[in-house]
This record gives structure tokens, sequence and C-alpha cells, in this order.
């Protein structure tokens, strides 16, 4: 009885002490404006204990001011067969700290992490929530992981959200006296404070009282201007593969150790790769025969396991399966050209289409996709060896324009891929159409779109059975009833820059709005902008374009007879540093012919500017949604 | 060692009668592809797929099985040939078997696969290895076993085949014979001892190319261990029916817009259990009722009807706060039900069956629909307000059967609460919806009141659903000659619930903000505000002040008298249908406008007045506007009269509101009096 009493006794008081922190009621008004969340205390301490092994520990104090922000409210945290989670606690408070709820990791659902791109993966998450409708409420989250292996180290990144302030937040590297910790602080002046103690070196971030940051519209993400910490190890040892990160060639190097006598290519293959290339003189011409036969024999299958997903599935898997992930069919694809005594690299490198600022000087690991590099004398040739559509050297906007790391024999270097700049990204559009009396048109469109402008393209006709083309075409456009009557896609890639041409025939009922005497016709029919922005003169965040292409449109439309011209919109050029644009308009006694072209330049520009950018873009949207009016003669 | 001969039931003088009609059977076998396979050039199928299944054929028997029982053996042959790269995909097989956490199990076996290609008129194969089969945990309680097809090519043809066995006989594997993909040929084929009685079931297209059953003599031992050394060994033979459906160029399922759901139209066999008796003797188990008895089970399932017959004293204290000053039921029925939808995180929207204890709901202040309704009706009883449980298919579920009550088509549990002779349907799940507000998802017709004595129909057809939205606009001269005016739109259940949505996640500045981007320069607005937002009983309001200052800038003046209110472009897209448009509800739109004319101008010309009806009488649309000598009068009606529209009247719809589109995008001519 006495023990019992003693122990309920502890409880008591820990969960006291525990709670009386943590009491809405403590948080300074400054945290509260714009807020949807106070982050109260974050502490992350990351210890390594040899190149092999890391534990880390977390724990997260959250309170939640309003039902935005519900979604702190769950604590979700992944795992693979690298990664064993030692304990989650999560505790639920009330506003006065109060507990009220609590659960542990058995408590928590366990799911697969099944995504785009993935099949099969070791990859697993386990996630728990707490439910709660009186606000302010609070919630704390401890966990402890234990890695066994690790190639990279946690960042910092202590407001990760624009809804949250930031009460106090730390980060501890903890790792042996002679393991070397790399890091860079981005966007703040904070330094480490580091102590030595017992062969241990620790070094430790802290930040306070950042305030939440009210929302801006098109501004950069907050990656690019709240605090960010990278760290990066030196020593690493996964299962028993040894390596180090210090620098790009270290990382490249250690990457290549891992796929290491991967490169082996069944005999049949072998004599494959003879029997098509032996004939073949020029390099660039063996390149694109064994990017073919690539293309024709193998396909991507996203299967992600084993060492972080880091190697290779060897050349006789994909001979046999004929498919593999990226780094297996570029691996492949390498392998195939060593055999006919060409030398290819893998590279390394970010896949998608959002820029991201690229840390040249700090060596981590901000990659999830390989492509193959060919260096020939004159010409580098690059290859998307999980692409069966693209011309051999062609990168789409998903790898160019962009660093990644080249794996060499022994080391490796950061590489640029291929821009492709103004001149090369081009849509020509020419529309024949016939207005007749009741306002229907019907149009005859014949549109070549080139290099970037054909990415969407590309991937539209060869990602979609003939079927599903027609019914996309049937609904994407912005008219008013239509019918898309006929159409047909014509790809040239007998040059580097790949080149598709549409022709299509649509019938537009009520394109035109025919009234008692007159009629309303917008001579833009298939290239309106639907950019429509909004003033903001207290914009302070850089405007960011990163595309840069041309659009030329020119439209023939023959009229009913007996009309003539009440008004037209009056020609226009713009020219600034984001781009130009101009159109010509002229109504004939039988037709109008319009003519259209936008250049959009690429770039970053000052915030201060953004108020040119609005003019710039309603221009133009109101050039393109402005009307010929005919009236009927007398 | 004993053994025990059993005669079967179902022995009729069919027996001798042997079937006399000719069989067709596709003559293919797994691995046996020649040259000749390749070419499907005389065969009839959408050439615009990336693949096309040859032929998809499963068979379900039955064997005598070492547990005291039998276990169903189900086996699929497929041949599938890739049309185009883009057909890769169908190779990737992802197959889910089911285990009960006891130690039964659904288990794969003889799994095999092959792919062939043609090679200068010679067949190549490439056999699936054992290491390229992945098995993982999926959930609780099933697993996954995922493959896919090596050597695959533009052109290629693949074979798979593997056997599922299960001591769940409950499971029998139903059949699509339609899906993503075209098929030439789909069969399936269940021999059934008549120890197992099953109700068929046939969903989607039901004509079959061939359409067989016979009696087949079948023989099995069941080994019953009997905790001794020596097993207990009984058999049983008798006559066991055979049945084979077979369709043919079945053409692959089309996703389209304004389908409740598209898995309503797909070609589908399943089965239910009826009942079962081992032997003539012995007791027949029932498992397939009607409504009376199957709320029985429902009410009496520890899932969900114990949890309102428990004891649930606990909650009396909380239910006394809510309703202590509560003067009618309907007051009571009012409050309880705020509080709970208030309270209470639905977590999951999908499920019949309550996992918790309504306890552990109320502690966790959290739980699945099932669970807040199943809380909720028994928080109303503990009130002494009568209430049920009801249960309903969703619209994306698609649509529960009519003839049976089958649980596992259901997937949704609200209540009905009665005061007197007024009844409520009410759902806590979803904390925007107002006091007897259904979310439209579950407008899908039939729901069931779960009672033994009442198993009534809560009829909940989209069809009874009217969603009506009236927006007004009055335009004025200020005293400056400039054209100003105040907007305002009373939105229907659907567009409040959607709004009220939307400003909860973001705010009232940012949608109005929104709203000036799109008026751009053509109007300004001020005085914004939206009215009800927090009233989820009533309907939301948006109003707003505006000026058109820049309308006034020429001597002829264009404007559009449908402000924001317009159909643009067409809502049906698409000049082709496959499936009925179902429409989650009745629309009925009205525009008023009242506006004066500019001064300085006079009108030029305005558009003609206008009546069409859709069908005669499934809908109107009226579009009148008139003028004197200083304002026009305009008045648009939009109205459905029905939800569900067949195929066949779908290009009169869309030809209906091409019209709608037509005549809204018109304009007012204005001219300067010079």
């Amino acid at each position: 009885m006495k023990k019992f009493l003693l122990a309920s006794l502890c409880f008591w008081t820990v969960m006291n002490s525990r709670a009386q922190s943590f009491a809405a009621s403590q948080i300074p008004d400054s945290l509260k404006t714009n807020a949807d969340v106070v982050i109260r205390l974050e502490e992350k301490v990351f210890e390594i204990k040899s190149p092999g092994h890391a534990v880390i520990r977390e724990r997260h104090v959250y309170t939640i001011l309003s039902e935005k922000a519900d979604d702190y409210a769950t604590y979700k945290t992944t795992y693979d067969k690298f990664i064993s989670i030692n304990y989650v606690n999560a505790v639920l408070y009330d506003a006065s700290g109060r507990e009220l709820k609590r659960f542990k990791k058995k408590d928590m659902q366990d799911h697969p992490i099944e995504g785009e791109g993935s099949f099969v993966s070791d990859d697993r998450y386990k996630i728990g929530s707490f439910y709660c409708h009186t606000y302010p409420y609070t919630v704390d989250f401890e966990e402890e992981d234990e890695k066994n292996g690790f190639m990279h180290i946690d960042d910092w990144f202590p407001q990760p959200s624009i809804q949250g302030s930031v009460e106090y937040s730390k980060y501890t590297v903890i790792a042996p006296s002679d393991y070397g910790v790399r890091f860079k602080m981005l966007n703040s002046k904070i330094t480490p404070a580091i102590t030595e103690k017992s062969n241990k070196k620790t070094y430790t971030w802290e930040i306070r009282n950042l305030p939440a940051i009210e929302e801006i519209p098109f501004s950069p993400e907050l990656i690019c201007y709240a605090p960010y910490l990278m760290v990066g190890p030196t020593d690493i040892d996964v299962e028993g593969y040894k390596g180090n990160m210090s620098s790009w060639n270290d990382f490249a190097r250690f990457y290549g150790s891992l796929q290491k006598g991967r490169d082996m290519l069944p005999e049949e293959i072998r004599q494959k790769v003879h029997a098509l290339t032996d004939a073949v003189n020029l390099p660039q011409e063996k390149v694109a025969v064994l990017y073919d036969y690539l293309q024709k024999n193998t396909h991507y299958v996203g299967i992600q396991l084993g060492i972080g997903g880091w190697q290779t599935f060897d050349a006789a898997y994909v001979a046999h399966n004929k498919y593999g992930d990226c780094k297996a069919l570029s691996n492949f694809m390498v392998a195939l050209l060593k055999e006919a005594g060409i030398k290819g690299y893998p590279v390394i490198i970010r896949g998608g289409r959002d820029h991201r600022d690229f840390e040249k000087d700090f060596t981590n690991d901000p990659f999830n996709h390989i492509i193959c590099c060919v260096p020939l004398n004159k010409d580098t040739l690059w290859l998307e060896c999980t692409s069966q559509y693209l011309p051999a050297g062609y990168l789409s906007d998903f790898t160019s324009n962009r660093y990644g790391l080249m794996v060499e024999d022994n080391g490796g270097e950061l590489v640029h891929t291929p821009v492709y700049s103004l001149a090369d990204n081009t849509q020509f559009r020419s529309l024949s159409a016939r207005l007749d009396a009741e306002g229907t048109l019907s149009v005859v469109s014949n549109t070549s779109y080139k290099a970037a402008c054909q990415d969407p393209i590309n991937s539209f006709i060869n990602f979609r059975s003939k079927e599903d083309q027609l019914r996309v075409l049937k609904s994407k456009f912005d008219l008013p009833t239509y019918d898309v009557t006929a159409f047909d896609y014509q790809q040239d890639y007998s040059k580097r820059l790949p080149v598709i041409q549409e022709s299509m025939k649509l019938t537009v009922t009520n394109y035109a709005q025919v009234s008692g005497k007159r009629i309303f016709i917008n001579p833009d029919i298939l290239s309106r902008s639907s950019t429509k922005l909004l003033e903001d003169k207290n914009r302070q965040y850089d405007v960011e374009f990163d595309d840069e292409y041309i659009h030329v449109d020119s439209v023939q439309i023959l009229i009913p007879e007996g009309y003539q011209t009440e008004s037209k919109p009056a020609d226009i050029a713009l020219q600034n540093k984001f781009g130009r644009y101009s159109t010509h308009t002229e109504v004939g006694a039988d037709r109008i012919v319009y003519y259209r072209k936008l250049e959009q330049y690429s770039g970053r520009f000052p915030g201060k500017e953004y108020g040119d950018v609005v003019k710039f873009y309603n221009q133009i949207y109101n050039a393109d949604h402005s009307r010929i009016v005919l009236v009927r003669k007398n | 060692m004993k053994s025990k001969k059993l005669i079967l039931l179902g022995v009729f003088a069919a027996l001798f009668q042997q079937a006399l009609f000719a069989q067709e059977k596709l003559d293919i076998q797994f691995g046996k592809v020649a040259a000749s396979d390749f070419d499907l050039s005389s065969q009839k199928f959408d050439s615009g797929s990336n693949a096309v299944i040859i032929a998809d054929i499963g068979k379900t028997s039955f064997e005598g099985n070492r547990k005291s029982g039998m276990t169903m053996i189900f086996t699929r042959f497929m041949r599938v040939k890739i049309l185009n790269k883009n057909g890769f995909d169908i190779a990737d097989n992802r197959i889910l078997l089911y285990h009960n956490g006891k130690g039964d199990e659904e288990k794969i076996t003889e799994l095999k696969g092959s792919t062939f290609n043609l090679e200068n008129g010679r067949v190549s194969e490439a056999k699936l290895d054992e290491k390229s089969v992945f098995t993982e945990r999926y959930d609780k309680h099933r697993d996954i076993t995922k493959f896919t097809l090596p050597d695959l090519r533009q052109g290629s043809v693949y074979d798979i085949t593997y056997t599922i066995k299960s001591d769940f006989f409950f499971n029998l594997r139903p059949w699509s014979f339609q899906g993503d993909y075209p098929r030439l040929w789909s069969e399936y084929e269940t021999t059934i001892p008549p120890v197992f009685h099953y109700a068929t079931l046939m969903q989607g297209d039901d004509h079959f190319d061939l359409k067989t059953s016979k009696d087949v003599y079948q023989h099995f031992t069941i080994i019953v261990n009997n905790g001794t050394e020596a097993d207990d060994f009984y058999e049983l033979s008798g006559d066991s029916r055979q049945q084979r459906w077979v369709k043919k160029n079945v053409p692959a399922l089309k996703e389209e817009p304004y389908t409740s759901s598209v898995d309503n139209y797909r070609a589908k066999l399943s089965f239910q259990l009826h009942y079962l008796q081992w032997t003539q003797e012995s007791e027949r188990h029932d498992y397939l009722t009607d409504w009376f008895k199957a709320s029985e089970k429902l009410m009496n399932d520890e899932d969900f009807g114990m949890k309102l017959n428990h004891d649930n004293a606990w909650m009396s204290s909380d239910v006394k706060i809510n309703t202590d000053d509560c003067k009618s039921d309907e007051e009571k029925i009012k409050k309880i039900y705020a509080f709970v939808r208030d309270n209470f995180s639905c977590t999951s929207h999908e499920g019949l069956y309550a996992q918790s204890s309504l306890k552990d709901v109320y502690k966790k202040k959290a739980g699945s629909v099932a669970e807040i309704n199943l809380l909720l009706t028994a928080m109303l009883r503990q009130a002494h307000i009568t209430a049920d449980p009801v249960i309903l298919s969703t619209r994306s579920n698609g649509v529960a059967n009519q003839s049976y009550p089958l649980m596992e088509e259901f997937n949704y549990v609200i209540c009905e609460a009665y005061s007197g002779d007024k009844k409520y349907t009410l759902d806590a799940s979803e904390p925007l919806n107002g006091f007897g507000h259904l979310v439209s998802d579950c407008y899908n017709g039939e729901a069931r009141i779960v009672n033994q004595e009442k198993p009534y129909i809560v009829n909940l057809s989209p069809d009874s659903l009217r969603e009506s939205k009236t927006s007004q606009v009055f335009i004025v001269n200020d005293e400056k000659g400039f054209p100003v005016g105040s907007f305002e739109t009373t939105l229907g259940n659907e567009e409040s619930y959607a709004l009220r949505e939307e400003i909860k996640r973001t705010t009232q500045k940012d949608y109005f903000k929104k709203l000036q981007a799109r008026y751009g320069a053509d109007a300004s607005i001020e005085n914004t505000g939206i009215d009800s937002l927090s009233h989820l009983e009533d309907p939301v309001s948006v109003h707003y002040d505006f000026d058109l200052k820049n309308l006034l800038s020429g001597d002829v003046v264009y404007f559009n008298p449908m402000m924001d209110e317009i159909y643009k472009n067409n809502p049906f897209k698409s000049s082709e249908r496959h499936y009925p448009v179902e429409m989650p509800y009745k629309m009925d739109e009205l525009y008023v406008l009242s506006m004066d004319i500019p001064k300085g101008y006079i009108v030029d010309e305005i558009p003609k007045s206008a009546k069409v009806s859709l069908n005669e009488s499934d809908g109107i649309f009226e579009y009148l506007i008139q003028k004197n000598e200083t304002n026009i009068q305009m008045r648009v009606h939009l109205k459905l009269n029905k939800a569900y529209f067949p195929v066949a009247d779908y290009p009169t719809l869309r030809d209906f509101f091409a019209y709608v589109v037509k005549k809204e995008n018109e304009q007012i001519v204005f001219k300067k009096i010079p």
C-alpha cells in the first residue's frame, strides 16, 4: 500500500513539473502574431558513436493555437532496415499544461511507403495522432532512433513553416573527437558552441524567439530565406562498405565502390553489343545505337532495396529481367558502352521540375536520381536511362540545367547538365479557321513544339493511349462547347533537340457571340493567358522565372459576309527584362488575321520589381482576352 | 481409423443427363505460345489501348482438408499482350492475401510467369524468377505479393498463373469481367459441393457469350484431428454444381466526369454464402437472410449494435449537462448532435464496424464514421430519445445490392433520430454539417435503418436533393454618374459546405482577393462579407459592393450582365458518353439583375429573351431581359428537375448547356449619346 502511494505520488509530481513549463499562457504575444502553432521546444541530438553507428534523440513540443495547425498533433516517423526506433513517447496537454493523454510507439500505426515511381522498397513509417478540439493545446513528442550505417547527418531547419513561430530550438551533434563534422549555415549567422570532453566533441546550435511569417503570394520557398543548417559526415561505414563524404570526390568514390563488379554483362548481351556497334564508326552513333537498344529493351520499375537504395542491381539482373530503377538502368547502360569501348559515367542528380539552389561548396546528398553522361571529343552526350522516349543526348526539364555528381573510376566531380535556351524552346502555332453566321468556328491547328516546349507533349503522347489522348483533348481547352474531330502527333528525333508536330481539327459551337447585329470574337483561340496577378506593394522576396521560351501564334479566321469592324484590339508591343510580347490584328473584308508572339525570359528579379511583373502579365492577360466586334453593314 | 460414408444432398435425376450442348473452350495453356499467337489482327478490340488481355480464366473449387473442413482452391491463368511501351504497367501484379491473425491464412502457391517475344519468327521465353517476387506486410490482416514480368517489350506476350488456397469460404473470390484494359476472353468457373450454397450476384452488363451449368460427381476426404494420434476420416461424395461464365471482347472501363462510381458499371460476378449444411441430417447454418435478421445480427454484433446495448451510464452526466436546459426532444437532439459533431474528430470516413469501444472513442475524442455516429446514437438513447443507426454505401463506394442485405457493400454509418413523428437524419462525423444535413457522397439511393423490428429504408436519392442558389445584382449610377453596384448570392447546402471548408483552410481575405483577381480591372470590389459561416444550419451568403469605373471608356461599351455568375464553358466537355450522368443533386440557380443605364449612354443592343426546356420537363433555362428608358431588368433561371440522366439523354443535356453558355456569354451594347 505504501509502495503504491509513493509510486503514484512520484508520477503525479513528474507529470506536474513537465506540465507547468508548457502552459499556453506563457507564450509571449509576439510569438502568437500570424501563428497557428508555436514551436515551444525542439531539441535534436545526433550522436555519432562510430562511422557506422549513430543514435538520434529528439523532442518536439508544439502549442497548437488553431485548427489550421492540427496537423502538428500527428507524429510520423519513417524507418527502414538500417534504422530501429527505440521508443516514441507522446503526450497531450491542455492549455494550462495538464496532461490529457499519451501514446507510445506500440500504439502507432505502421504502414509501407508506397509512392509514385516506387514498386518495391524497404521504407515504412509509423504514425500516431492526438485529437483535441479545445484550443490552444500542447503536444510533446519524444523519439530515439538508432542507425546502423548512415550516409547523411540530419539538417536543422528550426522554422519549417511560415505558420509557426519558434520559442526555442536546439540542435546538437556529438561525435568522437577524431571524427570530422562538416557543416554550413545558410540564411543566418548562428555559429555552434563547441565543447570537448572525454574524447567526444559536441556542437550545439540554438535559436530563440522567431516570430511567424505573414503569407506572401508567389514568394520563394521558406528554405531560401529562413535559417537552415546543413551537416555532413566524413567517414562512413554501411554494411562493411567504408568511405568518406568530405568532398564531392570522396562521395563519388564511395558511391563507385558500392557498384564495383556490378557491371558484368552476360555473354549474349556482349555479343549483341558487338553486333550492333562493331560496324559503326562514329562514337556518337555507337552511343545512339546502344541507347536505342536500351530504350527498346528495358523499362523502369521502381525497386529500391538495400544500402539506402544506393547499390545497384547488377547488369546481369537487368539483362535477364529487362527492367530496373534509375541506377540499375544507368549502370547497365555504362556496361553496354564499356563493352563497345566507350567510357560512360553515372551522374547522381536531383530530378524534378522545381529548381533549387545548389550548394556547390558543401558536400551532402540532395540527390534522388541517376542519369548517364558520355563525354566525347567535342561533344558530351547525356542519357536519361529510364526514358523510352527521349532522343540520345537530350535531357528533359526533369534533369536539364543543374548540377550533378559524375562518378568516375576513382572519385568524381560536379558537372552541369545542358541548358536549353530561349531560341531552343519554341512553340510555333498556325491556325486557320472559318466562322459561320451562328458563331460556330471550325479550326485547323498545326503546332510545332521544340525542346523544353515538347517535354509535356512528349509525356502526353507517350504515356497515354490514343484513346486517352483524345479524351483529354476533348476537355482540356478553354472553349465554350467544342469537339476534336481529328488529331495527330509526329515526333522528329533526327536532331539533338526533339521536335513534335501536332495537327488538330476542332469545331467550337458558339465560339463567337452573335447578337442581333454584332459578332464578338476573340482572335486568340488557343493561347490565351490564364495568369492574372494582384498587386503586392510590400513584396520583399525575389521573383523567379525558371523557364524561357518563345510562343508564336499566327491565326487566320474567315468571317461571314456582310460585316464590318466596329472595334478591334489595338496592336501591342511590350518589352522588359521579363520578356517580350506583341500582337497585331487586321480585319479585312472576309478575314481576320492575328499574330501573337510571347518571349518569356528566365531569371531572378528583386521583389521590388514585382509591380512591373504584375503589370506585364496583366497586360498580356487583357490583350489575350480582347475581342474584335464586327457589326452588320447597313 | 474410422471411416464414415455420408451421402450428400442434391443428387438429382439430372445427374444422369449429361449436358449435351457443345462447350466452347479456349484452347490455351500456360507456356504454350506459338508465333501465330502474337497476331491479334483478326480480333476485335480497341486499338487505342496500351495492352490487351487475351485470356483471363479463373476457377474456384473445393477440396477436403486436415482441419475438419474444406479448403477453397482458386486458380488463375492470364495471358496478356503488350501493345506498346505504355502497357508495361499492366504487368505490375499486386496480389493481396488475407490472414485472420489466428493462424488461418490465404496461401499463394504455384506462381509462374513467363514473357514471350517474337524474334525473327522464333519465340523466346524469359521466366519469372523467384528472387523477383516480393512479399511484404500490407496491413494488419493482409500481406501483399508483388512481381512484374521479365523481358517486356512492345509486342511481348506474357502468361501468369497462380493458385490461392483459402479456408475463408465466406469469401468465394468474385470475378471482374471488365477492367482498365480490354479483354478478348474472360471466364470464371465455380465447382461447388452441395455443402455450400451461394447466391450469385451480377452487376454491369449481364450478357454472357457462354453460360453453362452442370453437375459433376466429386469425392472429398476430410480429416478431423480428434486429439488422439489417430485422425478421423470423413469421406464425402456427391454431385457438385459446376457453373461457367464467359464474356468475349469486353471493352475497357472508362472514367468519366459526373459519375458517382464507374465501378457500378463494371461487369462483375460476386458470391454470397447463403447457407451451409454438411449432410442431409445435420443442422443448416444460414448466412444470407432478410433485413429483419440482418438487422438483428448487426445489433448483436460486438463491433456494432452491442455497443449501444452496453451499459453506457458513464456518459450519463455529460448527456445531462448537454440536455439539462432543453425544453423539447428536438432541442435535445440538436444539442447532442452539435456536441458530438464539434468535439470529436473523424479519423476515417470509411467502414461499417466500430473497432474501439464507445468509451475509448469518447476518451480519445476521435473515431471512424461508424464509431462517431454510433456514439451519437448511444448518447441520444441515453437522453431517452429514440434513435437508430443507419447504414449506407457512399457514392464513391458504389450502389449496394438491392436484393440481399450484404454488409460488405456498406461503408458508412449515420443516425436517424425521432421526436414525435418528426425524423432527423444525422451525420456527426463532418464538422461542417448543419443539423439534418448530409454530405452529397451519402446521397446514393437507399440507406437502411438498423432496427430488427423496423429495418426500413431511408431514401437518400440525389433526385431528392435540391441545390438552390440565388444571386442578386443591383447597379446604379452614383452621384458622379459612374456605375456602382452591389452583389449578393445565397448558396445551396453543397456550395455552402464547400465555401465553409475553403474559408477554414484559408481566410475570407484570400477568398475576396481571388475574386478581385478574377474581375481584374473590370470591377473593384469593397465592403465584402460572408454571412452565416458559423451558422451551419443556414446557407452561406456572399456579398460585396463594386464599381465599374473602367466600363465607360469608349463611345461603344460592351457589358456582360452575368458578372461572375457566368457559365463560360460547357460543363459537359466531351462529345461522347459511355455511362449515365449522375449529378450529386438537382440544381436550381436564379440570377436577378437590375441595372441603371449608364449616364450619357443609350442601349444599342440587348440580348434577346429566351426560354428553353430540357426534354420537356427535365429542366428549364429562362433568360429574360427587358429595358425601359432608364433601366435594365434581367432574370436568369437554370433548373434541372433530376440528377440522373441516361446515356441516351447525354447529347440533349450537352446541347442544353451549350445553349446556356451561348446565352450567358451575350453582351449588352451601350452607345454614347452624341
